[in-house]
């Protein structure tokens, strides 16, 4: 049971948090930075976005999504209102 | 939001007589089609040999307790979990593929297996050709039934150098392209005899067919050796296992 839930909290939900430290941007190799919701690990080297799927990130450079400006703004904002709210 | 999109050269017809799965993207879509009854016929076309290969692999690879290990091209995770044993509970193992279902099966065989190693593993969608790995992050990596499906094997080789930690080995198993005429020959005949037949069963007798082209174009063993030397390697040796069948190069960083 205990089984069970660990591995549909991890299909579930976003970024292992050791995993996301290993990981940087398949094209620039640099680091990556995690975004809750959507899941998904940010490139800010290059301005794009990798999906996570059923805990996977999906890190083939064309799984990348070019993210415009209205983009970076929400993964931001989302992002500082994780912060405010800890 | 837009897509990244890499465009594949066109090449011209005129070239083929047959169907070529020459982009990446052609590959990708033959290992998601295969991906439910690949680890059926791995056994049935190998009698089950294909493990005593992998865990030989495994050990050249020099892989031990504690270490942060990768797996590329893991398709269903064989090479993973052998490689989860040697890490242990102190180890990480990343299993790396670009395919989506392989890496669900992958994932679902960690779940139903069970096993408390595996809970070292974690599984990633990548690119062989463009690894989401920093330099000389990891102690050991394999490789099995991968270097010969990727389209750019030096680069392959490359990616691999980069992100070996120094003094750490890659251990690479895949069919052997054999300079004997008779190893050859059998290889084929098995090939359009046994494997392909078996694989019509399943409706995937053009996927398998890809199996002999992708031999055929395929690097010797010492020009596998050269390969990893040019790639930076102090040291490459292949090996022929499987009565010559399969081969196992070996390379020190």
């Amino acid at each position: 049971m205990v089984r069970l839930s660990k591995w549909l909290l991890k299909a579930g939900t976003g970024v292992n948090k050791t995993l996301s430290e290993i990981l940087v941007c398949p094209l620039s190799k640099q680091a990556l930075r995690v975004c809750e919701e959507p899941p998904s690990l940010i490139s800010d080297s290059i301005g794009v976005s990798f999906p996570m799927k059923d805990g996977i990130p999906c890190l083939v450079p064309t799984d990348g999504k070019i993210l415009d400006t209205d983009d970076t703004m929400k993964h931001d904002n989302a992002a500082d209102d994780s912060a405010n709210n800890k | 939001m837009h897509s990244l999109q890499f465009s594949v050269p066109l090449l011209p017809t005129s070239r083929f007589k047959r169907h070529s799965v020459r982009c990446a993207s052609d590959r990708q879509q033959l290992f998601n089609r295969i991906a439910p009854v690949y680890d059926n016929l791995n056994d049935l076309l190998s009698l089950g040999q294909h493990r005593i290969w992998k865990r030989m692999a495994v050990s050249w690879s020099g892989a031990k307790t504690g270490d942060s290990l990768l797996d590329l091209c893991c398709g269903s995770g064989d090479l993973t979990f052998f490689m989860s044993e040697k890490a242990g509970a102190d180890g990480k193992v990343i299993g790396l593929d670009f395919s989506k279902e392989q890496l669900s099966i992958a994932s679902s065989r960690q779940y139903l297996l069970s096993k408390a190693c595996y809970n070292n593993i974690e599984w990633v969608e990548g690119d062989a050709l463009d690894l989401p790995f920093s330099n000389g992050y990891f102690d050991a990596i394999t490789m099995g039934y991968g270097l010969r499906n990727v389209v750019d094997k030096r680069r392959a080789m490359q990616e691999m150098f980069r992100v070996l930690k120094p003094d750490s080995r890659v251990s690479i198993l895949d069919f052997n392209k054999s300079m004997q005429p008779f190893t050859a020959l059998f290889q084929e005949w098995m090939i359009d005899n046994v494997v392909v037949p078996t694989a019509t069963v399943y409706g995937l007798a053009k996927e398998y067919q890809y199996l002999k082209t992708s031999i055929d174009d395929f690097l010797t063993g010492k020009e596998l050796e050269k390969l990893a030397l040019d790639a930076g390697f102090s040291y490459a040796r292949h090996y022929e296992i499987g009565g010559g069948l399969m081969g196992n190069l070996v390379a020190a960083r």
